[in-house]
């Protein structure tokens, strides 16, 4: 259903109170001829004339509205469902003539929060998602009652899909290189511009701005100062998700904690104006976005993460990614458990290829330990080869953080969020 | 307790205390001819079970309980069974069965008789968490109900026409042809009034 009105066949059927008065009538009639004592038919009365005054009208057919507050939330957050049921004709005393109840049977991966049912032609209801992804929001039973409750129709409506985007880690601050393109931004560079930094005085040349002019440095030296500012430049930043290997509890396995820096990471760099990619490394192939800008940017890059497994660029490498997809010069900030060895080879090889990578590692589980000593001796060999992975790494020149999803992105990140990043083949 | 709680309580207990009078209604005297033993046994197990389930109707059953331990299992699937059988039914067959097995008492019968629909009538209230007041509009229905069931009494103090079984049978088919038009009639009535 599209969230606007649907309309639904209702079945209807004997509520268990008519039930109930059906049994004793029946029973009261059955037994009255058979032992032929009139009395018993007279016990059958009242149940039977309620049975046979409670009949009426009941429509074959209503209209359902069923509007979700938002079609795209975040992990955990709550989402309003607005519930209207209406008719005509012989449905149009819904509300009036028939109660209607409301139950909400969510889908896989989304909670009712408080009660799943409700009473009223018109009400709320209120779910949230567990964790990102495409979520059905599941379906929902309308059921109608007489006045008397003797008859209850049934009707199902099927909810609409909700995009639940992973929740953004906490992250204020931001990895910059010390070598910027020369594209007005909002990050200090090292050269002399425009900006709002102050950076120096030099001596006065014919030409300067009378407003630059520093009096106090002036007056010290004896000749004209004027102050220097830093420029301010954009970078391009690009976001690569590791989603070949998902380990972990769900819920903080390795891609929830990827996606969820990935998401925070384009959050910060969009806020400050830098045009932000995204690529999602998975088996069989990658899917990416060229960088862009502005806040529509930070959708577009989380429904490409959710959306990985689709697109033309399924069977795509990184070697066949087109020069959009990762501009040179650019920033990579890479999220992965390190656990696959061809990703591995993939950022050795594009390291070697000139860019700047800036590795966290998200992985935050071990094997399990067993008392066997094959099994221990295994786990050891694993521990090794982990260790052998991120020492080559480093070996590269590539920077490589853990973030365990629990504290902030920014104290991992915090030793390269203080001074520059040196670009790859630069030294300062 | 605040008063939303307390009427379907309420309901509940009078519900409880419905059925029971209905059982020692219709056991009295005690008798231990053919099957009435089982009728009562029946009847005070249906009543019983009827008001457990009222008990728990308020406790949420989850769907997923494969990863639950072992006596929170075991109490979901008690509710869940105690949810089930049509207890109330039950207990108004063998009722009225019991009855039957009495000598012919056609004023007890016509009492028992309107225990009963007054103990249907209390269970659907503690069912549906609903006051008495929403029975008002069923008021006219009911007092019509009520005069049948006298009339139903008072056919079965009628002495027959003449002795055999086809004038008994005369008797109970002219009772259910008035209850039958009564039931036809009704309808139009209450709708033209409505």
């Amino acid at each position: 259903m599209p969230g606007g009105n649907t309309d639904v066949a209702v079945r209807w059927r004997l509520s268990r109170h008519a039930r109930r008065l059906l049994t004793l009538a029946l029973a009261g009639i059955f037994i009255a001829t058979v032992s032929r004592r009139p009395e018993f038919a007279g016990a059958a009365a009242p149940a039977l004339l309620l049975l046979a005054a409670g009949r009426g009208s009941r429509p074959a057919e209503i209209s359902v509205a069923a509007r979700p507050s938002t079609r795209r939330a975040f992990e955990g957050e709550t989402v309003t469902l607005t519930v209207a049921a209406a008719g005509a004709g012989a449905a149009a005393g819904v509300g009036a003539e028939y109660g209607v109840r409301w139950t909400l049977h969510p889908g896989r991966g989304v909670d009712p929060v408080g009660s799943p049912t409700a009473d009223g032609a018109a009400t709320t209801l209120a779910v949230t998602p567990e964790r990102w992804g495409r979520r059905e929001l599941g379906s929902l039973e309308v059921v109608l009652r007489d006045r008397w409750r003797l008859t209850e129709g049934h009707a199902w409506v099927n909810l609409p899909r909700l995009d639940c985007y992973p929740r953004p880690a906490q992250l204020d601050t931001e990895v910059v290189l010390t070598r910027l393109p020369n594209r007005l931004g909002e990050h200090a560079a090292r050269t002399w511009g425009d900006g709002t930094e102050f950076s120096g005085v030099r001596e006065y040349v014919p030409g300067d701005r009378q407003r630059s002019i520093n009096w106090p440095a002036s007056t010290r030296r004896g000749r004209l100062q004027v102050n220097m500012f830093a420029a301010e430049r954009s970078q391009d930043v690009v976001l690569l998700a590791d989603a070949t290997s998902d380990v972990g509890e769900p819920g903080s396995s390795a891609l929830d904690l990827a996606l969820r820096g990935a998401a925070a990471a384009a959050r910060v760099y969009l806020d400050k104006r830098d045009r932000v990619g995204v690529i999602t490394y998975q088996w069989g192939g990658a899917g990416w976005l060229a960088p862009g800008l502005g806040k529509r940017q930070l959708y577009k890059i989380i429904d490409t993460m959710l959306a990985s497994d689709a697109g033309w660029a399924r069977g795509a490498a990184f070697r066949r990614l087109p020069r959009a997809a990762l501009p040179p010069g650019a920033l990579v900030i890479v999220f992965s458990p390190l656990l696959d060895q061809r990703f591995v080879e993939a950022l050795r090889d594009m390291r070697e290829r000139g860019f700047t990578i800036f590795v966290v590692d998200v992985l935050t589980v071990d094997p399990p330990a067993r008392p066997r000593v094959v099994d221990r001796l295994a786990r050891r060999v694993w521990r090794m080869e982990q260790q052998a992975i991120r020492f080559s790494l480093r070996e590269l020149g590539i920077p490589l953080v853990h973030w365990d999803g629990v504290a902030p992105l920014d104290l991992p990140l915090a030793p390269y969020t203080r001074r520059p990043l040196v670009p790859a083949g630069h030294r300062r | 307790m605040t008063r939303a709680v307390r009427t379907p309580v309420a309901t509940g207990v009078a519900a409880t205390l419905l059925g029971a009078a209905a059982a020692v209604w219709c056991a009295v005297p005690v008798i231990s001819k053919g099957w009435a033993g089982f009728a009562l046994f029946v009847v005070i197990g249906c009543v019983i079970a009827s008001a457990v389930r009222l008990a728990v109707a308020w406790i949420p059953l989850s769907d997923d309980t494969f990863l639950l331990p072992g006596p929170i299992r075991a109490w979901l699937t008690f509710l869940r069974v105690v949810r089930l059988p049509p207890w109330e039914e039950g207990a108004v067959i063998a009722a009225l069965a019991l009855e039957a097995l009495h000598p012919a008492r056609p004023w007890h019968t016509a009492v028992l008789g309107a225990v009963l629909t007054a103990y249907l009538l209390t269970v659907h209230l503690a069912d549906s968490g609903a006051p008495a007041s929403t029975l008002s509009p069923q008021v006219p229905v009911l007092a019509a109900g009520a005069c049948l069931l006298a009339l139903g009494a008072g056919a079965g103090m009628l002495p027959a026409i003449a002795p055999g079984p086809g004038s008994a049978l005369l008797r109970v088919v002219a009772a259910i042809a008035v209850i039958v038009a009564a039931g036809l009639v009704l309808p139009h009535i209450s709708t033209r009034r409505g």
